[in-house]
């Protein structure tokens, strides 16, 4: 999985989503096991950064 | 010789056969030519009747001398006054009584011994009226009052005389208004003979000019002892009438309209009065600005709250939007940690469940994948055990 540095938040969503299936199908690699999940770890907490930053962006909108 | 008389005794002929005619005073109409007192207070007048339909100035068909002497001067001027509201003068029609003498050395005088005022008020008004006539057949008479007058009249040409107490008046409450009203004299004479060729001619002087004036004062201070006559006279009632600026009259005559006042775009009382109006025209036209001023201040304060309200009610709505698009993001955020968590190697290993992998490295999935006597790695929450299959036991295929 190429890792992207300035991956957008939906493109790392629908990649998280992904991730998610993979996992929950029966041809779950336990080799592969612990890269995806450190993958989509890594994923949700740009996720998490990038919502932090939006909300902070709106109100500080708001308040002008 | 011829039979002849001395001329002193031709004229006490004269004089006798006058007596003799007209042994008492009679009632005589006539106009005042000339008019003046002497220094010891006789009166001395020359009376004279022009020919018919003419006006002052043209032909007189008779004309006479005629004196009040000064014990009566007084008592007669004083009745008239009272009685006309005007002193007596050139250019008057009156009825006297009086008596005829015949003198050797003076000639034919007349001596005045009564006056009756009412004559010379119906001449007046008889003058008045044929005005007033002459001035609707022509189809002038509403013509000023139908002139718009400009909603501020701030530039004023003023027809007066110059040292007139009425001009001064005039000039002080406009100089007492907050507006600035710029006014430009016309002089002319107010009253007595010439006065009606005075004020057309300044009329005629403010009409070459009228684009730089918004309307004409027309003033004269004096109550009630002035004469109406160059007000009444046709000449400059027509001129006010048909003047193309709007004419303020103020003629300062308590009694009496003149025909001037009826024809004027305005007609008020007195010099002082004509300034009042101009100022409070202003002061009205000033109001309302104010008053407008107000109402857009108004509306536009309402307009902008009603924005303003409508703003906050949008913005209000946004801010809910935007809260519940991050809180669903954050919700769907907080599910795939918690689904991914629970791939988390370390967690299943800490439930218990551990990897084997044989001797290769390869995880064993079945028992297949490994055989008796070889090693097995384990991988446990804290490291690694190996060990040794002793015994396989499964759905061996």
């Amino acid at each position: 999985m190429a890792k992207k540095s300035n991956i957008s938040y939906s493109e790392a969503m629908a990649e998280i989503e992904t991730i998610i299936r993979q996992l929950q199908s029966e041809n779950c690699d336990i080799e592969s096991l612990a890269e995806r999940v450190a993958r989509a770890s890594t994923l949700i907490e740009l996720c998490r950064t990038k919502l932090r930053k939006a909300e902070s962006d709106v109100y500080k909108l708001f308040e002008e | 010789m011829r039979e002849s008389f001395t001329l002193y005794e031709l004229q006490r002929i004269i004089g006798c056969a006058v007596e003799q005619f007209l042994p008492r005073p009679v009632w005589v109409s006539a106009e005042i030519s000339e008019l003046k007192v002497n220094a010891s207070g006789h009166c001395y007048m020359e009376l004279v009747e022009r020919e018919q339909n003419s006006t002052s100035g043209s032909a007189a068909k008779a004309q006479a001398r005629a004196v009040i002497w000064k014990n009566r001067f007084p008592h007669l001027a004083a009745k008239f006054e009272s009685a006309t509201g005007r002193r007596l003068a050139a250019a008057m029609k009156v009825l006297v009584e009086v008596s005829v003498t015949h003198h050797p050395l003076y000639g034919l005088s007349l001596q005045i011994t009564d006056i009756d005022p009412t004559y010379t008020i119906g001449e007046a008004e008889r003058q008045k009226q044929i005005t007033i006539a002459r001035l609707k057949e022509e189809g002038v008479w509403d013509m000023n009052r139908t002139v718009d007058i400009p909603l501020i009249v701030q530039r004023v040409a003023v027809v007066s005389s110059a040292t007139a107490a009425g001009y001064r008046d005039f000039m002080q409450e406009i100089a007492s208004s907050p507006y600035q009203i710029t006014t430009t004299l016309f002089e002319a004479a107010m009253q007595g003979e010439s006065s009606e060729q005075s004020i057309t001619a300044a009329l005629q002087a403010i009409a070459l000019r009228e684009e730089e004036f918004d309307a004409v004062a027309i003033i004269r201070g004096g109550g009630s002892v002035s004469d109406l006559e160059c007000f009444n006279a046709y000449l400059t009632a027509a001129c006010v009438a048909q003047f193309p600026l709007p004419v303020l009259s103020g003629i300062g005559h308590d009694k009496d309209t003149s025909v001037v006042d009826m024809v004027a775009a305005v007609h008020l009382k007195t010099p002082t009065a004509v300034a009042a109006w101009i100022c409070d025209r202003a002061a009205a036209f000033d109001g309302q600005l104010e008053y407008y001023a107000v109402l857009m201040q108004q509306c536009c304060t309402k307009a902008t709250q009603t924005a303003e309200l409508r703003l906050t009610q949008q913005l209000e709505l946004l801010n809910r939007a935007v809260k519940t698009a991050l809180t669903r993001q954050q919700d769907k955020l907080n599910a795939y940690a918690m689904i991914v968590e629970n791939f988390a190697p370390s967690r299943l290993l800490k439930l218990g469940f551990a990897v084997a992998r044989g001797e290769s490295g390869a995880v064993i999935r079945k028992v297949a994948d490994c055989s008796v006597g070889s090693k097995i790695t384990i991988e446990v929450t804290d490291g690694h055990l190996v060990t040794e299959v002793i015994a396989r036991d499964g759905k061996e295929e």
